[in-house]
């Protein structure tokens, strides 16, 4: 083989692949990008118009990661994040899997309009919502409390998981469940043991966006939850860092940085399964 | 055959379905009488006192808060909280509460009167208190204000003046001195814009652009609402002065940006070193201190060269507005009395003089003797702040506060009037006009709160 065509079949990815999706990586990653670097810039280059944004120019601070940790609760925000991330993505993928396999699987009266049903319980907008589930919050004694989010997302987590779940399940071939049956299973062993294993990438799926969406909630987190200690991070950030007309810009972007984490951790480590869990069907 | 132990142990702790189904029963039915029943279980149900407030520009204001309600509670032996929020968070979570008729007994109001006239049924009554705390303070600045239907259902508890911050080194670049009239920051601007130094204020949709374009209008002998708080005033040739002189302000002396301008656009501006003049309170020159900006390509600072000096005048008046902050109790608060017994405390001369040192003069009282706070003459920066809040006057001035005023100050149609002129998108008779059946339509009670 001449060098030119061992040339050309190695750098035929380059140009095939690497500089086509270059663009659209460089604008996927720039937000990200320019949240680090201001995180990292000093006030008095911040106010400067004539610096370049793009760079950091008067060296490095860590002062807004300082601010953060001293003297804000960020970490005490970061934790109910956590907690209240993890709890409804698990009580959501539960009532998810829950609601999914029978109108997935089973014909009964109504089935079809129930899943329509739960899809425009998905569609109803979280600032419609907020009004009346403040009554029902307080009428609970939750008010003020990381119960009251945990009782309140998976109001539109279920809908949802329970939608991309219903998706999923379909497209496992009915026929390994029926095996399974004139094996002795009974429904909940067969979609225990034998649907839930199979479908993993779609549960995985679904557990990766209920944990996001939660991850970003402000609203229920603003009016549900008062006390500085027990705020999310979304909340705690934007109440302390914004005082009047002063943003607190290094520090907003550093609570940024800090809170990516969490999910840029899940989306490496699940990658696969999300990208299998969103394309299950696209080809039959 | 015997079971093996772990068997039987298994077995015991399966659930039956019928076992199932009666502790959900139940379940259920202890949620929905706690539904029915309206209120929270008893548990929940502690004897505490709680105060929700927005974030102050000034961090150490909200410490001395907190320390003078602990001090409050730990001699009254009630449980305290107090809770801070971003003020731009204040509406939706007013509006929670007042549907869930539970939250805080005690709350921020603003900016503005209009919420006490918007919550009216929900408020309780402050005319004892109000009537309490005026003579220990020299009385209220202009109490006819602040009545919202004849009553006092709300304390104003402060406001942040507007004078105008202005580069002291480019006025003198310029060859300018003491701009004190509209008229002279035309001028001034023209000069600055030419050097790369426009003047700026927003004009896009902010609280800023509200307050220094009603400042305008006012200072030229305009108004939108008459004083019997139904007549539409604006469609006047004062509001066609205002706006022709706007609309030179925009094109000759200042930059297309501030179109787009938010709250904490100018201030940005100014400590930037573009700006050479802004209309806000003092928080860009105290954040610009505490973070040492340099005046760009100098080692100087830039808080040493900015100064503050009066709201300017117009051919007819000086006046300016502001935010005006207030506080409230909520009628369905458990706590009604207790919440008066802690504003009076609050609003003792003592604790308020402290509250407003902690706050360097930014948090101004509506009280008179509050005006001659010795902070204001602890900088010099700080000389003018009483004189703006002599002539500050609520956003409705002459009109009286009510929904209708805060909704004209919510949908932002002062700004949108002005902008649309300033932009040439109409001329000045349609946006009167424009602005004008707004403002008819929503005093009318045709238009829902946004």
């Amino acid at each position: 083989m001449s060098n030119l065509s061992r040339w050309t079949r190695r750098s035929r990815p380059l140009f095939t692949l690497y500089l086509p999706v270059m663009p659209f990586v460089l604008f996927a990653l720039f937000p990200l990008y320019f949240m680090l670097i201001t995180s990292f810039k000093k006030n008095a280059e911040l106010y400067d118009v004539n610096a370049v944004p793009f760079l950091i120019g008067r060296g490095v601070t860590f002062a807004h990661y300082e601010l953060l940790s001293k003297d804000t609760l960020f970490w005490s925000w970061f934790v109910n994040s956590l907690v209240v991330s993890l709890a409804a993505t698990a009580i959501s993928v539960v009532l998810g899997v829950l609601a999914a396999y029978p109108l997935a699987r089973l014909k009964f009266p109504g089935g079809d309009s129930f899943g329509v049903a739960i899809f425009i319980t998905y569609l109803v907008p979280p600032t419609l919502l907020f009004l009346p589930l403040s009554t029902v919050v307080a009428r609970l004694g939750l008010s003020d409390s990381l119960w009251a989010l945990v009782v309140t997302y998976p109001t539109f987590l279920v809908p949802f998981c329970t939608w991309l779940l219903m998706s999923y399940f379909r497209t496992v071939p009915k026929e390994i469940e029926e095996c399974a049956m004139l094996d002795g299973c009974n429904r909940l062993q067969t979609m225990v043991r034998i649907l839930l294993p199979v479908a993993l990438p779609g549960v995985i799926c679904a557990a990766l966006f209920a944990f996001t969406l939660s991850w970003n909630e402000f609203l229920y987190a603003l009016v549900f939850v008062s006390p500085a200690e027990l705020k999310t991070m979304t909340v705690g950030i934007f109440s302390e860092l914004i005082r009047g007309d002063i943003y607190y810009w290094g520090g907003l972007m550093a609570g940024a940085c800090i809170g990516s984490l969490p999910i840029v951790i899940a989306y490496v480590f699940f990658l696969d399964y999300y990208v299998s869990g969103l394309t299950a069907g696209a080809v039959k | 055959m015997a079971r093996s132990s772990a068997s039987i142990a298994l077995e015991s702790r399966r659930v039956s379905r019928r076992r199932f189904l009666g502790a959900a029963a139940g379940g259920a039915a202890g949620i929905s009488g706690i539904l029915a029943a309206g209120r929270a279980p008893a548990f929940a149900q502690t004897k505490e006192l709680t105060f929700l407030t927005v974030a102050s520009f000034v961090p150490e204001t909200d410490k001395e808060l907190k320390r003078q309600l602990d001090e409050w509670g730990t001699k009254n032996k009630v449980k305290v909280r107090l809770d801070i929020i971003a003020h731009l968070q204040l509406q939706t979570k007013k509006a929670a509460e007042v549907q869930s008729r539970s939250g805080h007994d005690l709350t921020a109001l603003g900016p503005g009167l209009g919420d006490a006239d918007l919550y009216f049924d929900y408020l309780a009554d402050l005319n004892d208190v109000a009537a309490d705390v005026a003579p220990k303070n020299g009385g209220w600045l202009n109490p006819d204000d602040y009545l919202i239907r004849g009553k006092w259902k709300l304390l104003p508890w402060w406001m942040p003046p507007f004078p105008m911050a202005v580069r002291t080194d480019l006025l003198e670049q310029i060859g300018e001195k003491n701009p004190d009239t509209w008229e002279d920051w035309l001028r001034v601007g023209k000069k600055g814009k030419a050097i790369g130094h426009p003047f700026g204020t927003a004009m896009g949709h902010s609280g800023d652009a509200n307050v220094t374009l009603l400042s305008i209008l006012w200072s030229y002998g305009g108004s939108y609402v008459s004083k019997d708080g139904k007549t539409i005033t604006i469609n006047s040739k004062e509001t066609r002065q205002a706006m022709d002189f706007v609309k030179r302000l925009y094109t000759e002396a200042m930059d297309p940006e501030v179109l787009a301008w938010d709250d904490s656009s100018n201030n940005r501006c100014l400590n930037a070193g573009k700006c050479i003049g802004i209309h806000n309170p003092i928080s860009a020159y105290e954040s610009a201190k505490k973070d040492k900006v340099l005046v760009p390509g100098t080692q100087k600072e830039i808080a040493e060269v900015i100064d503050h000096i009066n709201t300017p005048r117009g051919p007819v008046d000086r006046k300016a507005t502001t935010g005006f902050w207030c506080v409230g109790i909520w009628n369905f608060s458990k706590n009604q009395d207790l919440a008066k017994d802690f504003l009076r405390y609050h609003f003792q001369p003592d604790n308020l003089a402290k509250w407003v040192e902690a706050g360097h003069g930014f948090n101004m009282p509506f009280l008179t003797n509050l005006t001659k706070h010795p902070v204001y003459k602890s900088d010099k920066q700080y000389r003018f702040i009483p004189e703006v809040a002599k002539v500050s006057v609520p956003p409705s001035w002459p009109g009286p506060t009510t929904a209708a005023s805060q909704q004209v100050w919510d949908l932002y149609i002062i700004p949108d009037m002005f902008a649309q002129h300033a932009t040439g998108k109409m001329t000045a008779d349609q946006a009167i006009a424009w602005a004008e059946k707004e403002m008819q339509e929503i005093y009318a009670g045709r238009k829902r709160r946004p």
